[in-house]
């Protein structure tokens, strides 16, 4: 049989997963609802956070205990986020280099952003596929100013949605006009403090970029 | 679902055309379309014109261009297409409406073509959506879209261009 048609084949690397969105809205918490559920189904998995000047999110991540510490790095971007994983992904990439030469049998790798606005965006020589994180109590409005995270991510998460009926928000619109402006594209609504709505995100990513199952 | 993982030639290689030329013939040569954007990714679900299913898993030194052969096996072969780019293509109506419009694509990071007094925008996303983003600039005049543009010249080139963070 080919090795093209080996229907077990697998790619050299881990597959490398974007977690994008602004400051808030929950990326960490979303992170931290991923990593058991793709360890309970079998996937090795890393972890690398990008944060202003500190590793305080990575700090976070290890201390979890949902992950072998050593398996979550950090990087810095200094003041301006979005460049370390868009215009310059440099440290990213090296970063994720590291995992798949340190854990050859690697599967996925999540790279959580910086917290920036909804302009932030991943290079896609970065990343194989990419979630852009924003929560209501964000404001329902946020889908329609039509920022190029929303716009362009592979997987729109829209979270906190317990807190809509708090916040006044009409999530019936919000996800209408999310749908509106990514042009059908996918959006999920989770609940990340309890982790209502993280399965959906997990099947998405596992069918779009794993490919195991 | 097909499982590729590797670049194994390129349509414009001589033996590889000759093959593909006949292949052809059969019916048997199947074709994965592309965006720029879309081509930039070592990963992803594709599904090719005959409608098959393919999980690409490229290595990430890899990279797909327009004419890579996915798979060359006597009864398939897979290769990619690149999509045709489209352009809006700008005017300017003064020296300072050209620079704000030079300024606000850089902003916006788009991906700009220049050609003399024109200004040509590749289109990753609806046109509608680029001209709502410009709507303030051709609601003044000081800028204002070219219609039915021809084809861009072969060798166009992509220029990110800098912005002010």
């Amino acid at each position: 049989m080919s090795a093209q048609l080996n229907p077990h084949a697998r790619p050299r690397g881990a597959a490398r997963v974007g977690i994008g969105g602004p400051v808030g809205s929950g990326k960490t918490a979303l992170l931290e609802q991923l990593i058991p559920r793709f360890m309970a189904r079998g996937t090795d998995i890393a972890v690398i956070t990008n944060d202003l000047v500190t590793a305080e999110d990575a700090e976070r991540v290890r201390r979890s205990g949902l992950i072998a510490p050593e398996r979550v790095l950090a990087v810095e971007t200094g003041a301006c986020p979005h460049t370390a994983i868009r215009e310059d992904p440099t440290l990213n990439l090296a970063a994720a280099d590291e995992l798949d030469r340190a854990y050859p049998g690697l599967e996925l790798i999540l790279i959580e952003s910086g917290g920036d606005n909804l302009a932030s965006s991943f290079s896609l020589d970065l990343v194989d596929y990419w979630l852009f994180v924003i929560d209501v109590a964000g404001g329902d409005d946020i889908p329609r100013k039509r920022g190029l995270g929303v716009l362009q991510c592979d997987l729109l998460v829209i979270n906190k949605v317990d807190l809509a009926p708090h916040v006044r928000v009409n999530l019936d619109r919000m996800v209408s006009e999310a749908h509106e402006v990514r042009l059908g594209r996918p959006t999920l609504l989770t609940n990340c403090a309890h982790g209502d709505g993280v399965d959906a995100v997990v099947e998405r990513i596992a069918q779009e970029v794993l490919f195991d199952r | 679902m097909l499982r590729l993982t590797d670049i194994v030639g390129h349509a414009t290689d001589a033996d590889i055309a000759e093959r593909l030329h006949q292949m052809e013939h059969d019916g048997v040569v199947e074709r994965i379309h592309l965006s720029r954007r879309d081509l930039s990714r070592r990963r992803q679900r594709v599904t090719t014109d005959r409608g098959t299913e393919v999980a690409l898993m490229l290595d990430r030194s890899s990279g797909l261009d327009n004419g890579a052969v996915l798979l060359l096996e006597p009864a398939r072969a897979v290769l990619v297409v690149l999509d045709e780019p489209q352009w809006l293509v700008l005017g300017a109506t003064s020296a300072a409406g050209a620079l704000e419009a030079g300024y606000f694509a850089g902003n916006m990071h788009w991906k700009v073509r220049f050609d003399g007094e024109r200004l040509w925008v590749l289109l990753e996303g609806p046109r509608d959506d680029y001209l709502k983003r410009l709507s303030h600039l051709l609601a003044r005049g000081h800028a204002q879209v070219i219609d039915a543009p021809p084809a861009p010249a072969a060798g166009v080139r992509y220029l990110a261009v800098p912005h002010a963070h």
